[in-house]
């Protein structure tokens, strides 16, 4: 991801969990914009009726932190648990070239799972960027989209994967993201 | 950002349905090879096709892997070998076609397309040595693939062509007769050859095409047949519309697959990506098989009334799917029918549903001819030429390209099973009707001109 530029000087990273319901986002919105603020990147997901926001929001006036959230979680906005730490981009991949890839795994449903799998990621320094676990049919579908680092040969770390796979009862494949974006957008490559 | 359900489907075709790159092949001219002496001639030839090709199989197997799409054949096509034969005898043809097969080898490619020669409009002194040599080179050789082209839009059908080329055929089987004569599967007579045809044993390097380039051809039926019978398990009220979109959608992302692979294996090899072709080729594997596509559509019996329109229509959603996905579509690009590599066509040439007749209305439709037919090995050259006329005149009226591959199985009879082995499967001898009831016809020679390109119906 290149360097994220915000609008105003004093960026802060902020999570806002809530049980789902109308007007969520108008309050936290409704928050920034009061104190002068600006949403400078946000991704917000729903999953099993819960709420989940994060957001990246500048202010032209530095605040506490812990301010910024009182603010937001305030008497307009009951039940929302809301967390602030100051915004300090960093890559996570280290500056190092990556090469995206997709796992998905295919299977029974069991606990550990996506313990197993992070962990034999982490292990060989690769970075999960985008995570989903859900029901297809009978099987549970594991899709990860991951950052390998360029001088990790891809050949023996897809047959570890298969390999963990098969032994927890589940198929694995391991997939250059492109090839998704050539079968499925209208461009060959991003 | 990929969807869930993008990823989930792309996933099934790679996997349950075996997506895979059927070729990547290197076309190289080697004009520059041509010297006075055979030795230097086949040493040049050993030395470019070693220097340009040495590292083709190893970059597609490791990009292959990098996508977990496996690149099935890779393969090599050279511009005419008449260019070289020109002021030269028979045994330096025979020498190219060894030094062929052994560069061939030691790049560790299936095949080598080229042996080749375009005489639609006449035969010069080296078209009919290339010609001349063809039983004793595909007999003698593992790997070299030959081609004539006899017919263009432009030219009309050179006659005399097509009868030599026909008592070469006769020849070739005679020479192989050990193999059924298998020589005859690495001969294809065209019209309207297409300089950029990535798939053998039709491949060579044409005129305007670049010194070196990379040809691409896609995955086969077995992802369009899956597709189908998926959909159709989805139920609704579809139509032959509905059908047809499925398929235009296979063919977008096995089309994109290939140029994926290509570009890289391009970049790598550091030589410029030319083309895919999108034709859907049919492999002798269960499940694999254009004929199963058309019974998917319905057509119980592969060559019951109805065939013709139901492979019109597949070729042609291919193409727009094909043509959508890629700007640099080329080669042959429709759907073959290639008789013994197809479990379900030749089965149907077995029981009799599919006929010479009916497979030469259908090839007016798709590409690319009467392929890997096998026929009675006493068939005279005369009746051979006649059907390679009836070919090509679908190919010269039509402007497209089709070809003829028939196999005139020495000792064999209408009924018999003959197996070729791997790709090429196995096929009954069909049965030439009226064999002999236009020789008379073929034997007047000269030339059938080229076509009037306005009064089209």
């Amino acid at each position: 991801m290149p360097s994220m530029k915000t609008l105003f000087e004093h960026a802060y990273v902020m999570v806002v969990m809530s049980d789902d319901h109308p007007g969520i986002i108008s309050a936290v919105s409704g928050a920034v914009s009061r104190l002068g603020g600006n949403i400078d990147a946000a991704s917000q997901t729903v999953l099993g009726g819960y709420f989940t926001l994060i957001m990246v929001v500048s202010l032209p006036q530095a605040k506490e932190p812990e301010a910024l959230a009182r603010e937001v979680s305030g008497p307009d906005a009951p039940g929302l648990q809301v967390l602030v730490r100051p915004f300090i981009h960093e890559d996570a991949a280290g500056g190092q070239a990556v090469e995206r890839f997709v796992v998905t795994a295919f299977g029974k449903d069991k606990p550990g799972i996506i313990s197993r799998f992070s962990q034999c990621l982490a292990g060989k320094d690769i970075n999960i960027t985008d995570l989903s676990w859900t029901r297809s049919g009978d099987d549970f579908v594991m899709i990860a989209e991951v950052d390998i680092p360029a001088r990790i040969d891809f050949g023996p770390l897809a047959a570890d994967l298969e390999d963990l796979g098969r032994a927890e009862g589940f198929t694995v494949k391991l997939q250059h993201e492109n090839v998704f974006v050539a079968t499925n957008q209208l461009r060959l490559t991003r | 950002m990929l969807r869930t359900d993008e990823i989930l489907s792309t996933i099934q075709m790679l996997h349950a349905e075996h997506l895979d790159v059927r070729t990547v092949t290197l076309g190289l001219n080697v004009d520059d090879c041509a010297a006075g002496g055979m030795e230097p001639l086949c040493r040049k030839l050993r030395e470019k096709i070693l220097s340009r090709a040495s590292r083709l199989v190893e970059v597609c197997d490791r990009i292959g892997r990098k996508y977990g799409i496996p690149v099935t054949n890779k393969r090599l096509a050279i511009s005419p070998v008449s260019h070289l034969v020109a002021g030269h005898g028979e045994t330096t043809a025979v020498a190219i076609a060894k030094t062929l097969d052994e560069a061939a080898a030691a790049c560790r490619v299936d095949l080598v397309g080229g042996f080749s020669a375009l005489v639609q409009k006449g035969i010069t002194p080296a078209d009919a040595l290339v010609i001349g040599s063809l039983p004793q080179v595909l007999s003698e050789t593992q790997r070299v693939c030959a081609s004539v082209n006899v017919a263009t839009r432009r030219a009309g059908i050179n006659m005399d062509a097509v009868l030599l080329v026909a008592r070469t055929i006769r020849k070739i089987a005679e020479a192989t007769a050990d193999r059924q004569g298998f020589g005859c599967a690495k001969l294809v007579v065209f019209s309207n050859i297409p300089e950029d045809n990535p798939f053998m044993a039709g491949a060579y390097v044409g005129e305007g095409e670049p010194e070196a380039a990379i040809n691409i051809g896609v995955s086969g039926p077995g992802v369009v047949s899956s597709a189908l019978k998926r959909r159709l398990q989805m139920g609704g009220n579809l139509t032959l519309g509905d059908m047809a979109e499925e398929i235009k959608i296979m063919a977008f992302r096995v089309t994109r697959v290939g140029e994926l692979i290509g570009r890289e294996v391009a970049k790598e090899l550091g030589i410029p990506f030319g083309i895919v072709d999108l034709s859907l080729a049919p492999t002798p594997q269960v499940g694999d098989s254009v004929g199963e596509i058309l019974k998917t559509l319905g057509i119980a019996k592969i060559g019951a009334p109805g065939s013709t329109a139901a492979i019109a229509m597949l070729t042609d959603a291919i193409k727009k799917g094909g043509a959508f996905a890629s700007s640099s579509v080329g080669g042959m690009s429709g759907a073959f029918i290639p008789v013994s590599e197809d479990a379900v066509l030749a089965e149907a040439a077995a029981s009799g549903s599919l006929t010479l007749e009916k497979l030469e209305a259908m090839t007016a439709v798709c590409s690319v001819g009467l392929d890997m037919i096998a026929i009675p090995g006493d068939t005279p050259a005369e009746t051979i030429a006649a059907i390679i006329a009836d070919e090509m005149a679908i190919g010269v009226i039509n402007d497209k390209a089709t070809g003829v591959r028939l196999i005139p199985v020495p000792g064999a009879k209408v009924g018999d099973k003959v197996e070729f082995g791997g790709l090429f499967g196995s096929a009954t001898i069909m049965e030439v009707r009226n064999a002999g009831a236009g020789d008379a016809f073929v034997r007047l020679g000269g030339r059938i001109p080229a076509p009037i390109q306005s009064l089209r119906n």
